[in-house]
């Protein structure tokens, strides 16, 4: 057991900074939280940012040199990440891209799709988005209704994907159909590659709780994609899915990274506002700081677990599910006490532009509106608990009525 | 970065899970609520050198690290055994510069209890031996044990009243904090093996029971409540090792890593032993079955060495002290 680099490991952090410091001046640097005044200008810089990160042997570090990674270790990927944060680096532009739909690509694409996609997506020349969910089918994502029905050399898309990240900026995305209404719901089911600006492709912002735009709905009204662009065979769609969530939960949580605002960035509040509350009130903010920071170490440590048996070459199993359950959990124990370290400000939502900057007191009402949704999207902590309890711990699952009828006959269409 | 146990341990756990599956059971620990043995008892942990885990070699012992332990108190835990390794692992810090003591604590000829002032001592009943922390000073001496009626007679609790204290260490509030560290860590650990325990027995009763024309553990209601407890284990699993790895490889981190480890694990295995009583329903409330024996040990444990209020108040002061910077 050990927590410290190896001296591959150290060496190859200190070439990450090295190309880091070296190209500073042409990538984007925010603080958690942070956003540029204009979002147009914003998603420009983030793709030159990815762009210039590929090109210096930063994106894709574990995916394999012949699709355009560079063929290195997860150890290798979790320290360029490490040393993104600390340079102050947003997330990618094209994260949903890298992290789910290029290894779906990568999985059931063919080489032609490989050769076309891959490196774009790489640099960031292609922003990659998700069109799973829908309307009527969020958990239950096998009884999804958007259609797709061959026409010569053509498939022809009708339906509505909805809580589509960066749909708005995509140029790609990958778009999960039913082919098949007369067989069971899961064996209906085919992937495509869709072109985001293809005729019939309409995205729409949707505004969430918190007031804030960061998903979409997509609606498709006779997009026709050419059969070339089929991920996987016709009715195989359910197993490439399997694909492309399994890695979401790996991405989402799955390496112990906090979900939420940092255990530090409450030490940090925590210090500031303990001074000046009685003292029967600091007892309990300590015992809330406490709590807070025993879940999110826990996860922290849970996280470095498993990323050690993925690095030995074990496959992301559906323990990740549980990443992302305690993650979430570990996650709002930690904004409720920032927020509730605010005192009477607690009761008011943030100030326009006040949650920017790395301890501007706004975002922990931000986050505290966020979380909800953490709890929802890519997994419910309803559906990671099932698939815990019937995949981890062999209990067996629940009765599912319509797993075995035919998809117009299952009443899954109502 | 390696977080994963080394084949020595995977190796060791393996050994200590037959040797405590041979040795001691729940079974065992139901006798002793009504005056039967503690099972394996000290000798049986001498003999099989587990009481010397963390001792020097030069004093008869292992000579091995704090995770070493970890490893094997998880599987002492999961069969409820006694006595504890907590004082096995706290007194071999105590008593590192003292090798005639530390050989007797390997070999088994004395029978070492940890005192901390008034509050009931783990593994004080039929202990000879007794350390504790008198003005700053460590001293040896004997001592009288008044008992309460056990509520987990495998914890052997009693209020001890010190004779004929001798100093060993003058000044040793450092040796005796990092000694009670050390063993929050292996009390966490022996609650990592028995929550681990209640969960198994409780899925596994969840696949069997039928209600309503379906194994019960098909409801969401009574999966996810195994989950959860579950979860809690994995994650009480990774604190544990990260403390007992930092006990002997950064002991910076030990007093943060020791404190967390313990508040979590007082609520892990509450939560694990409930909720197996729980799912078991009626037949989980009987004398005759085993569920009450895991939440006897997790009413008990919670409150040894300090609660997980005090616990989580630790690791606020050291977060707020910088810890994590």
């Amino acid at each position: 057991m050990d927590f410290d680099d190896t001296p591959d490991e150290a060496a190859y952090r200190a070439r990450v900074r090295d190309l880091l410091a070296e190209h500073a001046a042409d990538l984007v640097h925010l603080d958690a939280g942070e956003e540029a005044a204009d979002p147009r200008e914003q998603e420009q810089a983030l793709r030159r940012t990815q762009r210039v990160l590929a090109d210096a042997g930063l994106v894709g570090v574990a995916w394999a040199a012949e699709h355009g990674g560079q063929a290195g270790s997860l150890a290798q990927q979790a320290i360029v990440g490490q040393e993104l944060a600390r340079a102050r680096v947003p997330s990618l532009i094209n994260h949903i891209g890298i992290g789910m739909c290029g290894p779906t690509v990568i999985a059931h694409g063919t080489p032609e799709q490989h050769e076309k996609y891959l490196a774009r997506l790489l640099r960031a020349e292609d922003v990659w988005c998700q069109l799973f969910s829908e309307p009527a089918s969020g958990s239950d994502l096998a009884a999804l209704r958007t259609t797709a029905v061959r026409d010569g050399e053509d498939w022809v898309v009708n339906g509505q994907k909805v809580w589509t990240t960066l749909a708005h900026v995509s140029d790609f995305g990958i778009l999960l159909t039913r082919t098949d209404p007369d067989r069971p719901k899961h064996g209906g089911l085919t992937m495509f590659v869709v072109d985001m600006h293809a005729p019939g492709v309409t995205v729409r912002p949707l505004r969430q709780m918190g007031g804030q735009s960061d998903f979409n709905e997509v609606f498709f009204d006779d997009v026709r994609i050419p059969d070339s662009e089929r991920l996987g065979e016709p009715g195989e769609g359910w197993r490439v899915a399997l694909t492309t969530l399994l890695n979401e939960r790996v991405a989402v949580g799955g390496g112990g990274n906090d979900l939420g605002l940092s255990i530090e960035s409450l030490a940090r509040l925590a210090g500031e506002k303990l001074p000046g509350l009685p003292a029967e009130r600091q007892v309990l903010a300590r015992q809330a700081v406490g709590r807070a920071a025993v879940a999110a170490l826990a996860n922290r440590y849970t996280g470095y677990r498993r990323l050690t048996a993925i690095s030995q070459g074990g496959l992301p199993g559906p323990e990740a599910s549980a990443g992302k359950l305690a993650g979430t959990a570990a996650a709002k124990l930690v904004a409720d006490a920032g927020v509730r370290l605010l005192g009477d400000d607690a009761v008011f939502a943030a100030a326009p532009g006040d949650g920017s900057g790395e301890d501007g007191a706004g975002r922990w009402q931000r986050n505290q509106a966020w979380l909800p949704g953490i709890a929802i999207a890519g997994g419910t902590d309803e559906v990671l608990r099932n698939i815990i309890g019937e995949r981890v711990l062999g209990l067996p699952p629940e009765p599912r009525e319509d797993k075995h009828r035919p998809f117009n006959a299952s009443g899954s269409t109502r | 970065m390696n977080f994963d146990l080394d084949q020595d341990q995977l190796d060791a756990a393996a050994g200590a899970k037959q040797f405590f599956g041979g040795q001691a059971s729940p079974a065992q620990a139901r006798a002793a609520l009504e005056d039967g043995p503690v099972a394996p008892g000290r000798k049986a942990l001498a003999d099989i050198g587990f009481t010397g885990i963390t001792v020097a070699e030069s004093a008869g012992g292992a000579g091995g690290s704090l995770l070493d332990l970890a490893v094997v108190a998880e599987q002492a835990g999961a069969v409820l055994a006694g006595p504890s390794l907590v004082t096995a692992a706290r007194a071999a810090v105590l008593l590192a510069d003292q090798p005639e003591l530390a050989a007797a604590l390997a070999d088994g000829s004395r029978a070492f209890c940890v005192v901390d002032g008034s509050t009931p001592a783990l593994d004080a009943v039929g202990a000879d031996t007794f350390l504790a922390l008198v003005d700053g000073a460590l001293v040896v001496g004997g001592g009288d044990v008044v008992t309460g009626r056990p509520m987990d007679a495998t914890r052997g609790l009693g209020v001890v009243t010190l004779t004929d204290p001798q100093v060993l260490v003058p000044d040793a509030a450092r040796l005796w904090a990092r000694a009670r560290d050390v063993a929050l860590v292996a009390l966490a650990a022996e609650d990592l093996g028995t929550a681990g325990k209640a969960v198994e027995v409780g899925v596994a009763y969840a696949k069997e029971r039928h209600a309503f024309g379906r194994a019960i553990g098909s409801y969401q209601a009574v999966k996810h409540s195994l989950v959860d407890a579950w979860v809690g284990v994995e994650q009480l699993r990774s604190l544990v090792w990260w403390a007992a790895w930092a006990a002997d490889a950064a002991p910076d981190e030990l007093p943060l890593a020791a404190a967390a480890a313990k508040a979590f694990a007082a609520e892990t295995l509450e939560r694990a032993a409930e909720t197996c009583i729980q799912v078991h329903g009626g037949i989980g409330f009987t004398w005759e079955h085993d569920a009450h024996l895991y939440w006897r040990r997790a009413k008990v444990d919670r409150l040894l060495l300090g609660d997980a209020a005090e616990h989580t108040d630790v690791v606020a002061g050291l977060v707020l002290a910088g810890a994590l910077a």
